[in-house]
């Protein structure tokens, strides 16, 4: 038989890809355009065409700010989430087989029940007679109730909760791909324990970091639900303003140019993530 | 029973062809397609209302959807000549919308055996009123000892850091800010009076809830001992343990007329009909006033009973001069300014 009638093994016919490819197409990208379009209406009626609506967004201090908080949200919760989910996912790598078990499980477990209700449950832990005031009042560590709910800490707290499955999940990965040799090699090279983590770990694990980064901000800044339960009717984000434009005020022209405004803003940061990914990628295989 | 391909296919054919030619089978080409709202109206709704709608016509299909007053508007404009809803349910602010969009049917006054029965406010050609929401205030008789009387009240040196209200965006919180307007001079075209009020509120704010559902769970967790509050969902929350009370403030409560309206260009504008006078009808109501569900009749033949003739009016009389009716057509031509301002100015 001659060797060109075979066909090879790992490259595979894109026709594969049709049927996912009419499903984006139907039912993301179709969206997306008519979403484009209506954000070009100068009134909900649709009389005229124009860029009204983004100017009246960008050239206003109050819809710049309500993107801005957004956005910054998303990095604190970003950061938290980080901080508290490295040392589990590195637990996880260290415990013995019973115990990665469990840590799974117990990553898993928050992504088992819906967002409301666990959004629910930090509302009870952080109102005035809820759990955290309860156990700071019964020790005697302050007098009257700290104010919890509806504040921006609030948020940030039950955010980091509510999305830690998505930052701790890549990091396990990342941290289970790397040789566990490397660090006593470290240590046989006279590396200290905190040296190693720096010099080793760290870099490694820098792809789930960022996959883990990606998933969470985006998760965060998009989480209408937790934002407006824990944070109220004071603290205005962008899913919430959307919302309000299309649904209570019915303008829908300018909640469309708000979501596009706020998907370009999101491409940008993702798009930051990403190059930090390519040129970590260099620096693991360097 | 026996499947062979051939009876498979007739029975396949014979649906194909029903679904295609919805007269072929003389009955309805969908079931009647109700939206009323979530939570305490779906239960009311399901346990009332459509038992008397089937009892009326002979068990027609209908199915309930419920959904807020702005996504039956969104779900009815995104296909205007074959609208998913038959029968829609509106706040007063939505209402005005959906007619102003020509999303509604004039209701047949002349067919109907009780619309010169409802009380003057809720005869409205465009979609009569069936239903009253209230809006007093709420408050927590374990730290409120003395009950409320007036809108006033909420500034009052006593509920520094207790007080909850909500944003604009509902019915309620606009309804609010309405009242404060008219108490300090101002009215539904003059509405910064009420902003200067709540500026002077700002101290005594625990929190502007995002809905009116936020408030309830804002009493339960002791976040806040005084608001705005509606009538019904207050009686749930009652019937649930929290301790909470409701008062009609001596301004009068502010009522809010539910509307139900025949979408445009339904298929079933007959049934759409009877189920809009099956809840118009004095036997519903008088059911509907009844615990748990006590909500407001506007049917005159319905004698006030039990705890709304208690708490709110003994008759339809007093319904008509103690509570606070609002000029939505009004309110919604500057709705979207003053939630702008409000998002802009009223931060805590």
């Amino acid at each position: 038989m001659a060797a060109t009638t075979l066909r090879s093994v790992t490259t595979y016919d894109l026709k594969l890809a049709a049927p996912l490819a009419l499903g984006f197409l139907v039912f993301f990208v179709t969206p997306l355009v008519i979403l484009l379009a209506l954000s070009f209406q100068a009134d909900p009626q649709g009389s005229r065409y124009g860029l009204t609506q983004y100017v009246h967004f960008l050239a206003d201090r109050f819809s710049l700010g309500v993107l801005g908080s957004t956005l910054w949200l998303g990095v604190k919760v970003t950061a938290l989430t980080l901080l508290l989910g490295y040392p589990v996912a590195w637990l996880h790598q260290r415990a013995p087989g019973w115990g990665k078990g469990v840590i799974m499980l117990l990553v898993l477990l928050p992504l088992l029940t819906s967002v409301v209700v666990r959004t629910f449950a930090w509302v009870v832990i952080l109102g005035r007679q809820g759990i955290i005031n309860a156990a700071l009042g019964g020790l005697g560590l302050i007098d009257a109730p700290l104010k919890l709910l509806y504040t921006d800490s609030g948020v940030v707290m039950a955010l980091a909760q509510v999305q830690m499955p998505l930052m701790v999940l890549p990091l396990i990965t990342a941290l289970s791909r790397i040789d566990p040799n490397l660090a006593d090699a470290s240590s046989v090279l006279g590396a200290g324990h905190w040296r190693t983590f720096r010099k080793v770990t760290l870099p490694l694990s820098l792809p789930g970091i960022i996959a883990g980064c990606l998933l969470t901000y985006a998760a965060a800044i998009t989480a209408f639900i937790t934002q407006s339960l824990i944070g109220g009717g004071q603290m205005l984000f962008m899913p919430m303003y959307i919302y309000q434009q299309a649904s209570t005020l019915q303008n829908w022209p300018f909640a469309a140019a708000i979501s596009i405004i706020f998907l370009a803003a999101v491409l940008v940061v993702v798009s930051v993530f990403t190059v930090l990914g390519r040129l970590s990628r260099g620096y693991t295989n360097a | 029973m026996l499947l062979t391909r051939r009876n498979l296919m007739q029975t396949a054919l014979t649906l194909g062809a029903m679904h295609a030619f919805p007269g072929l089978t003389w009955a309805q080409a969908r079931p009647l397609v109700f939206a009323t709202f979530t939570g305490s109206w779906e239960e009311a709704h399901k346990a009332v209302l459509v038992p008397a709608f089937r009892k009326a016509t002979g068990n027609a299909d209908m199915v309930l959807d419920p959904m807020l007053s702005v996504d039956q508007i969104a779900k009815v404009t995104a296909a205007k000549n074959n609208p998913p809803i038959d029968v829609m349910l509106h706040d007063p602010g939505p209402a005005l919308q959906a007619v102003a969009q020509g999303l509604v049917e004039p209701y047949p006054v002349e067919k109907s055996a009780y619309y010169k029965d409802l009380i003057p406010a809720a005869q409205e050609p465009t979609g009569p009123a069936p239903f009253f929401q209230v809006v007093g205030l709420t408050y927590n008789p374990e730290t409120v000892k003395t009950p409320p009387t007036s809108w006033a009240d909420l500034w009052k040196p006593e509920f520094k850091g207790r007080v909850g209200i909500t944003n604009l965006n509902s019915t309620l919180g606009t309804g609010f800010m309405v009242e404060l307007a008219k108490m300090h001079g101002g009215s539904e075209s003059n509405i910064d009076p009420a902003f200067k009020a709540i500026e002077a509120l700002r101290p005594s704010l625990a929190a502007v809830a995002a809905n009116p559902g936020q408030l309830a769970t804002l009493f339960q967790q002791g976040q806040i001992d005084i608001s705005p509050g509606n009538f019904n969902a207050i009686q749930i929350l009652k019937a649930r343990g929290v301790p909470v009370e409701f008062v009609a403030p001596k301004e009068g409560a502010i009522a809010f007329k539910t509307t139900i309206h025949i979408v445009k260009n339904s298929p079933n504008k007959e049934l759409a009909f009877k189920l809009i006078e099956a809840a118009l009808s004095p036997e519903v109501q008088a059911t509907l006033m009844e615990e748990p569900y006590l909500i407001v009749p506007t049917n005159t033949k319905v004698a006030m009973k039990g705890e709304i003739a208690k708490a709110l009016a003994k008759d339809h009389a007093e319904i008509a001069s103690k509570f606070v009716f609002q000029d939505w057509a009004k309110i919604n031509e500057q709705r979207a300014a003053w939630i702008e301002r409000f998002n802009r100015e009223i931060r805590v």
